[in-house]
């Protein structure tokens, strides 16, 4: 039952996890290798604000979240849209960013990773399993924003202009969407999400400034396994991923957490390249 | 003042040139079709005119300049465009390909929907499915249902018969008979029939290798050479 519970709650976070990185590689076409900054910088954010300075949480959130958008939006405009078209450039240039962003967190907080305070400190007793309130409010609120996002995706025009030029820029442009706006949209939309859940991420686990590692090949893992760029889609995988995350570290070894992820990565770019669903959607 | 004046139009894509000093004036409310055979200039110069393309030389609609503005603005100036390829949204609903049509035109939904299902009943029927498990003629329905939620004042239609069963030809005909008669929109086809584009429009433009090489009513190209020429070479 603790693995169920855990692997439930778990999976909601992944998901949430990597929801920013499917709606870029989705909408914008660009396999973004600096999500995972996204979650350092909204780590790190929220440790300054909240932490650091003891401005209340939600606020620490939020601003981390604010950040994530910035970065995000400054990404799309100085980087991303003037390398349009060369994808290899764009991804050579969002990996090395990611590496240059955290050699600037080991600069301003050294290299030793710290530990962030639980969001909402304390445990639980869920169907019989031991949960902290921490881990149990991160899903909850993955759920939450995942539910909006998918209502926002699906009955606004703004959402619909999103999917409309995930499929066809071109039908997009005719039909009086701006593809540019959309995708600077969302790419900052990308951040603000990618942010949000390294708040979550790090409370969960540690801040360190190698904690983008991680959530980046989570999320890779989700746009390859799934082969699509669905909400729904997302969460399906996230579940796979986080459930086989919790069997590998409490049936195996801890040390193998992540190792099956990126077994299943090779594995389904060998078997079934186009991903286990193969389509396009938001 | 024509309703559309195009004056020595010249497009490329990247280094080809694809138009060479393309004139064309359309009047308010009139149907005009650009007949000639495959790859001579037809689709580009209606994507030209929405903006898709490096022009030079202008494009002017009720004597504003419609050259550099980007597709967005020209849509919302009153251009609805159903392509050749249709360019619809496959997985997304029959109702939600519609709805995306409407991104500029927001205000004027409920009424832009009535009348898109008056002209083609098939896509209230079948307004959940999915464009990708649609047939030709109904994803060419779908195009011109999403380019009239634009409220276009100029439509614009990339080959509408091609690929199409003869009864369906005849729908599309009625169907934009009355975009015309009903709506009031001025219309510009592209046709390789010939014989479709003379039912359906006053006036023809014949296109060869990217050059206006005829134009005149209907009655003054019908047994014109250029017409056939410009379809079967010299």
């Amino acid at each position: 039952m603790q693995i169920i519970i855990q692997g439930l709650l778990l999976s909601g976070l992944y998901a949430l996890i990597a929801m920013g990185f499917t709606l870029i590689f989705s909408v914008g076409r660009v396999l973004n290798l600096a999500y995972g900054a996204y979650l350092l910088i909204g780590g790190y954010v929220y440790f300054t604000i909240s932490q650091t300075l003891g401005v209340p949480k939600l606020i620490g959130l939020l601003l981390a979240a604010v950040v994530g958008c910035l970065v995000g939006l400054l990404k799309y405009r100085l980087l991303v849209k003037p390398l349009k078209g060369d994808h290899v450039a764009v991804e050579i240039s969002t990996l090395i960013l990611a590496v240059v962003l955290q050699a600037g967190v080991v600069f301003l907080y050294g290299d030793s990773s710290k530990i962030l305070l639980p969001i909402v400190p304390g445990v639980t007793q869920v169907a019989g399993a031991s949960v902290t309130y921490n881990l149990l409010t991160a899903t909850i609120a993955s759920w939450a924003i995942l539910i909006g996002l998918y209502f926002f995706v699906r009955k606004t025009h703004v959402g619909r202009a999103m999917q409309a030029v995930s499929m066809d820029t071109k039908g997009a442009a005719i039909s009086g969407v701006d593809p540019d706006k959309i995708n600077m949209f969302t790419w900052g939309l990308s951040g603000a999400l990618g942010a949000t859940a390294g708040v979550f991420f790090a409370s969960y686990t540690q801040l360190s400034p190698s904690m983008w590692v991680a959530p980046l090949i989570i999320s890779v893992a989700v746009v390859i396994v799934g082969g699509i760029g669905s909400i729904i889609g997302t969460l399906i995988v996230a579940h796979i991923v986080g459930f086989m995350e919790v069997l590998a570290v409490s049936v195996i070894a801890p040390e193998l957490r992540g190792v099956f992820t990126m077994l299943l990565i090779i594995g389904v770019l060998v078997i079934r390249p186009q991903g286990l669903f193969g389509r396009e959607e938001l | 003042m024509n309703f559309l004046e195009v004056n020595n139009l010249c497009a490329f894509y990247g280094k080809a040139q694809a138009l060479h000093n393309v004139s064309v004036d359309v009047k308010a409310g009139e149907i005009i079709a650009i007949v000639g055979a495959n790859g001579a200039g037809k689709s580009t110069l209606l994507d030209s005119i929405m903006g898709l393309t490096t022009v030079t030389g202008d494009i002017r609609m009720e004597g504003k300049s419609l050259v550099g503005l980007g597709s967005a603005a020209i849509v919302s100036g009153g251009v609805g465009y159903a392509p050749e390829r249709f360019n619809l949204f496959p997985y997304m609903s029959v109702q939600d390909n519609l709805l995306v049509g409407a991104f500029t035109a927001r205000s004027d939904i409920e009424r832009n929907l009535a009348t898109v299902h008056q002209l083609f009943p098939r896509l209230e029927e079948r307004k959940n499915q999915e464009t990708s498990t649609q047939s030709g003629g109904e994803r060419q329905m779908v195009s011109l249902g999403r380019a009239l939620m634009t409220s276009p004042r100029l439509l614009l239609v990339d080959e509408p018969t091609i690929g199409l069963a003869p009864k369906v030809c005849s729908e599309i005909a009625v169907a934009l008979r009355k975009m015309r008669d009903d709506l009031g929109a001025t219309i510009v086809i592209t046709e390789q029939n010939a014989n479709f584009a003379m039912t359906l429009a006053e006036r023809l433009y014949v296109l060869e290798s990217g050059v206006v090489k005829a134009q005149g009513t209907v009655d003054e190209l019908r047994n014109d050479t250029r017409l056939t020429e410009a379809y079967f070479g010299h």
